[in-house]
């Protein structure tokens, strides 16, 4: 359910920004969803529609990029996808380690965020 | 309300006659983030040692907190937030143990995030206090995803939660600084191989020590104390 405080951040950004830029109507936003957060991309989408109901961004297209995790060994400092353990986990939720020594001390350098990249409004 | 505040944006030049394209690089989770450190730094300023107790549905935080103060046994010295859906269960067991309680309750909300602890801090009175148990919102999940400003964090799971719950949840051990296997008495009886659950915590955390706790009779904590460094 961590979702819907994430959705209502989006919404809540959405609507302040569209109103600081004196638009009428949002027609559509960008969001930018690290693989190795843990957010349903299909629940942010949802959520964020319908917390968007009855404002001037009502029906705008949701747009969502995953961006896919980069990694960073803090044992041998390669930098690059993680190796996934796909016998133990499912896809980027399960174990997962330097691809080249096989380390699990790595630091995740990118695709662990959220990010709101853009909105498009007719002013 | 200026939401974009302290955030890139321009303006880039229209598509059409009408229509605007607001280029922004707003980080919904970097809120949390920044919230978490000015509790931090509060935490700091006032020499407080915090403690993030996370962990599933009774798995045993509460429990395990309780046997931490009595073996602590600094009374009203050490203060612990105990977050909860809506009760008030947690920080009423918890105030037997004689340590300052502050209840917060999320609602509908699954995990407590920055935003409530500094609530909660404010509220509370913190002088004189040593160290702060933040006990979470039972949840293997959610809580994961927003840090509180705390030293340490602390996840706790037990035996009756079967074999799977590390391997299942990598992301929330990840972010554990001890790992606590709490109802070791109870592994025989699950029929539950804990050195199984040890090694699947050294690979996804290797850092973290595994300690294995019976929280009722007391057992494993003194080395969850000395793993925290709190003379025991």
């Amino acid at each position: 359910m961590h979702e819907f405080s994430i959705s209502s951040e989006i919404a809540k950004t959405v609507l302040d920004t569209a109103e600081e830029n004196k638009g009428i109507r949002v027609l559509s936003i960008l969001l930018e969803i690290g693989e190795m957060t843990l957010l349903s991309v299909e629940q942010v989408k949802f959520w964020v529609q319908e917390l968007l109901k009855g404002s001037i961004a009502e029906g705008a297209e949701i747009n969502i990029k995953t961006i896919r995790v980069r990694i960073q060994c803090e044992f041998c400092q390669h930098q690059g996808r993680p190796f996934f353990d796909q016998q133990e986990g499912v896809g980027h939720l399960g174990p997962y380690c330097c691809p080249k020594c096989k380390s699990f001390q790595v630091k995740v350098k990118k695709g662990g965020g959220c990010t709101l990249r853009q909105i498009r409004m007719v002013r | 309300m200026n939401s974009t505040k302290g955030d890139m944006m321009k303006v880039v030049k229209p598509k059409g006659p009408e229509i605007f394209d607001i280029e922004l690089e707003k980080d919904l989770l970097a809120k949390n983030r920044n919230l978490a450190k000015e509790n931090r730094k509060r935490f700091d300023h006032l020499k407080i040692t915090a403690i993030d107790v996370m962990g599933s549905i009774g798995s045993g935080k509460t429990s395990l907190i309780k046997a931490l103060l009595k073996k602590l046994n600094m009374g009203e010295s050490v203060g612990v937030i105990a977050g909860d859906l809506t009760t008030t269960i947690d920080a009423e067991r918890i105030r037997e143990e004689g340590a300052r309680v502050i209840q917060i309750n999320t609602g509908k909300e699954c995990h407590l995030d920055a935003h409530l602890v500094g609530q909660a801090i404010e509220r509370m009175s913190l002088s004189g206090i040593d160290i702060l148990f933040i006990e979470n919102v039972g949840n293997l999940i959610c809580p994961g995803e927003f840090p509180l400003g705390a030293h340490k964090r602390i996840v706790v799971t037990s035996t009756t939660e079967g074999p799977y719950t590390l391997i299942k949840h990598p992301y929330i051990f990840r972010q554990a600084d001890v790992i606590v296997l709490n109802k070791i008495d109870l592994a025989k009886a699950m029929k539950l191989n804990p050195s199984q659950l040890e090694k699947d915590s050294r690979k996804i955390n290797p850092q973290a020590p595994f300690i294995r706790t019976n929280a009722i009779k007391g057992t494993g904590i003194p080395e969850i104390l000395r793993s925290l460094k709190f003379k025991t």
